[in-house]
């Protein structure tokens, strides 16, 4: 007690931050966050033995956990890629659950009306998945650079178009003819990513690793990232020294919609096989963590995609062995995510005990 | 001493491990206006911040009117009746003057007495000779009238110490004498002013004593300024700096640019610009000097292309009207730009030396192509620059707002100053720079002339636009009042600048 009476606590602003830092509060970040969801699981009443048994071991190092980590990572880069590339240049792009809804709209019709020949239909499904995303993060867009309209507002705003349209299309003329349920008729054989032969694992994981590879090169290695980076940094600045904002805004805001539309393909045709409106919903929120975590960084977001993905896994394989309600998963994946996140404050700032009695 | 205000002893204090104050010491009195002179990054505002309680010192002793206090926070110092004004102010922009000063005002814990605010707000005259109006809002002030507030602010929260950092930096010479003559009759008292500066000529004008910082150390503690030589100060402040060399007499060359009657008024019905007209030439100065708030900022955000004007004609070169052109397209011409708000308009402060050097050269330097950027190329060229241009404080990947002011406008004019530069236009180029600072930036605006480009430069600063320029051109109400040939006489162009107010 006296200690805090002769003492104040100040923050700093650190000035330069070491890599080894970064790493060394991350590893104690996400060990605070494992203990403090061990001792929910304790109480809970699962054995502590057996945890490392079903949570690591059956997760990570067994090759079906494995393929099912990677499966359930594949739309999670996708997805962690599109909200990154929009935060990258500041544009916070809210509507991505509207983009994956309509890039699931846009594979879904091909799928429907069966349009072009089977041999080359996935690849139709996929291009028209990616058009319709695209063109459907294109409005607020233009509205940002055109009239200064908040995209915060009109992007949010897209997702219950793109929301209530797709309800009214399985409501009504997309509505399974052979259940009867909301949700679009299953795709045919040809209509879904194949899988590799091994496991579960399917092909969307090329589609995400080549978008990595891609977006690597488009939003770090080019002269239009290394612009992208000032209409980030300094909008004002950037306008100043005469570099094509408008477009930098619209090209990403576009290119993030696109890779919404490659989240909802690689849902709609590797998971559900289907248009069903609920298989969307979480992905948007899983993105902006996914993003914010890897600090807008395509290899790191391919990290953090299979952390969550296996965080994913192994809560479902928790809910089977231990009959654990819903919650507590959810409760375990949020303090997980949310210890990472607060250990940001601690790279950045430094706390000191200052002596109040001074002398000299 | 018996009669001392505010006594410092042996502060130390370091951020992130980098010294700011070594063994800092001061001492000021009752009744006296008391100037901190020294550098900009000398220590000055950290010092006088630890006693505002901004700042705690890792060592250090504070005493207020002899008796040693403890200051933990800004509601500690305000309590032993220390008030300070920041350089920045801390105001609410939206909020009106009283709002402003009812939110640091404390007299009961469950509601504020709004009458009682107007009462104090009406007995500022008394105390200190100019009168504020409590229901304007902060941003239709003017900078003069915001300081005004600020400084009403302190003394309504019952100051006896009233400390200023920087208050004439955004002044202009008249409205500066002003202010330094009330705050004068308000030392008289039972109180105490301090002032930070780094103005030479307020020091010896106006205060009594006089504190010399350098390098987070004491050098002079509590001189009179009677009697005192400016050259020796200036020796105590700067080291070893060189004095401004003249510039030899330049022949003109040709007309680069013709700024044809151009009109603009703003969205709140003033005018700002009113039918300015004037010519550049190569390898020429052009200062412009004036009060700030003739259109200074307007008419070089026209020049920059980030603003629209309503009539008139920009005219390069003799033939071509480039009345429409964007920054871009500017740039192409060999147009460039160094903005006075640098971390607005010319840098991005988050991202790195290197990053900031290369971000406007990359269509005409060896910087790679669209598809790849070459970072060898530029981490090569920028390393060049570093050390060409002494930008102390910078490796290539530090972060560009963790260099100083004067290494920060150093970086901007490196960049700006391309081969293809034919025009350079220049606002406030030294403004918050320290004498060395100031002196490589003048130095190359000067080299920069000599090579031919023409260089308009917009400044505040009288002594700055008389001291560089070739020719001086004084704007008064959006409008060139007065040419001269340097070099120029300091009182006629005074005149001109604050005629008709």
């Amino acid at each position: 007690m006296q200690f805090f009476l002769n003492n104040r606590i100040t923050i700093e602003v650190r000035q330069e931050i070491p890599q080894i830092r970064r790493f060394y509060v991350l590893t104690c970040a996400l060990l605070f966050g494992l203990i403090v969801s061990l001792s929910i699981l304790i109480n809970v009443g699962v054995d502590l033995s057996s945890i490392y048994e079903e949570f690591i071991v059956f997760t990570f190092f067994n090759s079906s956990g494995v393929s099912n980590v990677i499966v359930e990572a594949t739309p999670l880069i996708l997805v962690g890629l599109c909200a990154a590339i929009a935060f990258r240049i500041n544009y916070w792009n809210i509507g991505i659950e509207g983009q994956i809804f309509m890039g699931t709209v846009g594979c879904t019709m091909i799928a429907i009306y069966d349009i072009g020949p089977e041999s080359t239909r996935l690849f139709v499904m996929l291009i028209l998945s990616l058009l319709f995303s695209a063109l459907w993060a294109l409005p607020p867009a233009l509205l940002k650079v055109k009239l200064k309209i908040n995209e915060i507002i009109t992007t949010l705003l897209f997702n219950y178009f793109a929301f209530y349209f797709v309800l009214h299309q399985v409501y009504g003329a997309w509505k399974d003819p052979v259940d009867q349920w909301p949700h679009s008729e299953q795709y045919d054989s040809f209509e879904r990513i194949p899988q590799i032969g091994w496991e579960e694992l399917n092909w969307g994981i090329l589609i995400a690793i080549f978008a990595v590879i891609i977006i690597w090169w488009a939003f770090e290695k080019t002269r239009f990232a290394f612009q992208s980076r000032f209409v980030g940094a300094n909008q004002n600045m950037a306008l100043a020294i005469g570099l094509p904002v408008a477009m930098i805004t619209v090209i990403s805001a576009m290119a993030s919609g696109a890779l919404a539309g490659a989240t909802g393909f690689v849902i709609a045709s590797a998971h559900e096989f289907r248009l069903s409106p609920p298989m969307v919903l979480g992905y948007a929120f899983s993105g902006i963590v996914i993003a914010f975590l890897s600090g807008n960084q395509p290899f790191k977001i391919v990290l953090v995609a299979f952390l969550m993905g296996g965080l994913y896994v192994a809560g479902e394989s928790m809910k089977v062995f231990y009959n654990l309600p819903d919650s507590i998963i959810g409760l375990i994946q949020a303090i997980i995510v949310l210890s990472i996140t607060a250990s940001e404050f601690f790279i950045r700032y430094r706390l000191l005990f200052v002596s109040l009695h001074r002398s000299s | 001493m018996i009669n001392s205000a505010l006594e410092l002893e042996g502060i130390c204090k370091s951020f992130d491990g980098n010294p700011a104050l070594i063994d800092a010491f001061f001492s000021s009195g009752w009744g006296e206006v008391h100037a901190l002179l020294g550098e900009n990054g000398a220590g000055k505002s950290t010092l006088m911040n630890i006693v505002s309680g901004l700042y705690n010192p890792e060592k250090g002793i504070t005493k207020v009117g002899g008796k040693t206090a403890i200051i933990k926070g800004p509601s500690d110092s305000r309590a032993l009746g220390i008030g300070m004004v920041h350089q920045h102010f801390k105001l609410v922009n939206n909020m009106t003057v009283l709002e402003n000063i009812m939110l640091s005002f404390k007299n009961s814990w469950w509601r504020l007495d709004k009458d009682l605010v107007l009462k104090a707000i009406s007995d500022i005259p008394k105390k200190i000779g100019f009168s504020i109006d409590p229901d304007a809002r902060i941003d239709s002030l003017s900078i003069s009238e915001q300081q005004r507030v600020e400084i009403s602010k302190a003394l309504i929260g019952g100051a006896r110490i009233l400390i200023l950092d920087e208050p004439t930096a955004v002044l202009t010479d008249e409205e500066a004498d002003n202010l330094l003559n009330s705050l004068k009759t308000y030392a008289l008292k039972d109180r105490s002013v301090i002032i930070i500066t780094h103005k030479l000529r307020e020091v010896l004008k106006h205060a009594d004593r006089v504190t010399v910082m350098r390098g987070g150390k004491t050098v002079e503690s509590g001189k009179p300024t009677k009697g005192v030589n400016a050259d020796d100060l200036s020796y105590l402040m700067v080291g070893d700096a060189k004095n401004y060399i003249s510039h030899k007499n330049q022949k003109t060359g040709e007309e680069i640019l013709h700024i044809s009657q151009l009109d603009l008024i703003r969205s709140n019905g003033t005018t700002a610009l009113n039918k300015i007209d004037f010519k550049l030439y190569t390898g020429e100065i052009f200062g412009i000097a004036g009060v700030g708030g003739n259109g200074q900022s307007e008419l070089a955000d026209i020049l920059m292309g980030i603003r629209t004007f309503d009539s008139g004609d920009i005219i390069y070169f003799n033939k071509k009207n480039i009345n429409n052109y964007n920054p871009k397209m500017l740039r192409k011409l060999g147009i460039n730009f160094i903005p006075a708000d640098r971390y607005r308009y010319a840098m991005a402060g988050d991202l790195s030396v290197m990053e900031n050097f290369a971000i406007s050269r990359m269509s005409f330097e060896n910087f790679g192509n669209s598809l790849w950027v070459n970072w060898k190329e530029i981490n090569k060229k920028t390393n060049e620059i570093i050390i060409e241009n002494e930008i102390q404080g910078a490796k290539i990947n530090t972060k560009s707002r963790l260099l100083s002011g004067g290494n920060a406008q150093k970086l901007v004019l490196a960049r700006e100053l391309t081969s293809n530069s034919k025009l350079l236009i220049v606002h406030s180029p030294t403004r918050g720079l320290d004498v060395r600072a100031c002196q490589a930036v003048h130095e190359g605006l000067k080299n920069a002339a000599s090579r031919g480009t023409a260089v308009l430069m917009i400044s505040e600063d009288l002594d700055e636009v008389l001291s560089v320029s070739h020719r001086v051109g004084v704007i008064n109400k959006g409008k060139i009042v007065g040419e001269f040939k340097s070099p120029a006489d300091r009182l006629t162009v005074g005149k001109l600048m604050v005629d008709n107010r």
